[in-house]
């Protein structure tokens, strides 16, 4: 079963690909809401209508809030240690935080935190109902 | 229609997963959508099948065990068989109107694609950037932006919340500059290795690369390296994660009309 946990485990050899058991949720939507047959374009009679409830997540990435994401993300670097600290001396520190990590299964480790991918999925269960092209899905028997 | 292919009441409908060939079979307790997870069965017509289940259409569909449940049984499917995914929601109202108005309609087609498929899975990559790596990337090259983040710098969200917006996108379209010469990056070094990439929109806007790509379901890979090599180079700056094997949803929407 797919699940929407994730492996959180470090690799410690440079394993820097994460190789999940599994898609989050958010990932699942990505797929198959978006990709797939539709079968509209096969099936025009007796399609039945059904009422989908999905949540819509998807981020516009050119947008005023996004902007405002961006500028609060700025805000968290510390612009004095600009230059002074360099993307080396970063890179050491984030391997470094990586390899604190225990080792999961995978031959091939993961350095990234469950919480981020995850994260535009808090509201779960209060999703906003998504019907796709506005009643594709409406009863089309006569 | 035989009693046992007749749904119950009026608000029966038959949810369909994908198409796959004809031989398939489905184990007994393979579980589809619904509470309870309905029992998968198929619907064959000449050389092609489709996996189908038992819906109520009184009750909304989507809800997060229905979406894993798809995705489980046609992602489980695709690791033996070739299978072409549905986009999730796709309810007919009878066996018969999936063996009549699907199958035999488009079984050539389907036929055709299942042959095209049949050695092949998708994978999909999903770069992210490290936050704080990209912020200092960007202002480390475009003095600009440096300058306007430092004038900032310390200031309250709410009085320059216009030069904020400012700020940020220029973060953004700068993020969006090497969102693409990063997704090159790894379509030129992963491209030659696989049989077809699909690169997708961005999901996040710290999104580094999503692409999908379709490879050999049993050859171990050259193409498997090349990912971890560029993972490793981009350690630090940015996270990648690999899903899949999975069905190929990217692959089968060629014959898409709206």
């Amino acid at each position: 079963m797919t699940t929407a946990t994730q492996s959180t485990g470090g690799g410690p050899s440079g394993g820097a690909l994460d190789r999940p058991s599994g898609s989050s949720l958010a990932e699942v939507v990505d797929t198959i809401l978006d990709k797939g047959l539709v079968i509209d374009a096969f099936v025009r009679v007796s399609l039945v209508g059904i009422e989908l409830v999905t949540i819509d997540a998807r981020v516009v990435v050119a947008s005023v809030d996004t902007y405002l994401r961006f500028a609060e993300a700025v805000n968290r670097v510390d612009l004095a240690q600009s230059g002074g600290k360099g993307l080396p001396e970063f890179l050491e520190g984030a391997q470094e935080t990586g390899a604190e990590k225990k080792v999961k299964g995978a031959a091939k480790g993961a350095i990234e935190a469950a919480k981020d991918t995850i994260r535009d999925w808090n509201d779960d269960d209060g999703g906003r109902r998504h019907q796709p092209d506005g009643g594709r899905w409406r009863d089309r028997e006569a | 229609m035989s009693p046992r292919n007749k749904p119950k009441g009026e608000q029966q409908g038959w949810y369909v997963y994908g198409i796959v060939e004809h031989d398939v079979e489905v184990l007994p307790d393979t579980r589809g959508i619904g509470d309870p997870p309905a029992p998968v069965e198929t619907v064959v017509s000449g050389d092609i099948a489709a996996l189908v289940s038992r819906v109520a259409v009184d009750q909304p569909i989507g809800e997060r065990g229905d979406l894993l449940a798809h995705e489980d049984l046609l992602d489980t499917v695709a690791l033996d068989v070739p299978v072409l995914p549905l986009r999730f929601g796709a309810v007919m109202s009878s066996r018969d109107a999936v063996a009549q108005e699907l199958l035999e309609p488009n079984h050539d087609l389907f036929a055709d694609s299942l042959h095209e498929l049949s050695d092949e899975v998708q994978y999909v990559v999903r770069a992210r950037y490290v936050e704080e790596a990209l912020i200092r990337e960007i202002l480390d090259e475009d003095p600009d932006t440096a300058e306007l983040a430092e004038q900032l710098s310390g200031k309250s969200m709410e009085s320059t919340r216009d030069a904020q917006i400012r700020l940020g996108e220029m973060i953004g379209v700068a993020a969006e500059a090497k969102r693409r010469a990063d997704t090159d990056a790894l379509i030129e070094a992963i491209g030659p290795l696989v049989a077809a990439t699909n690169v997708r929109a961005p999901t996040h806007e710290q999104d580094a690369a999503h692409v999908a790509m379709l490879v050999d379901r049993d050859r171990d890979a050259e193409w498997e390296e090349t990912l971890g090599d560029l993972a490793r180079t981009w350690s630090g700056r940015a996270t990648v994660r690999l899903l899949g094997p999975m069905a190929p949803y990217d692959f089968v929407t060629t014959t898409q009309t709206t």
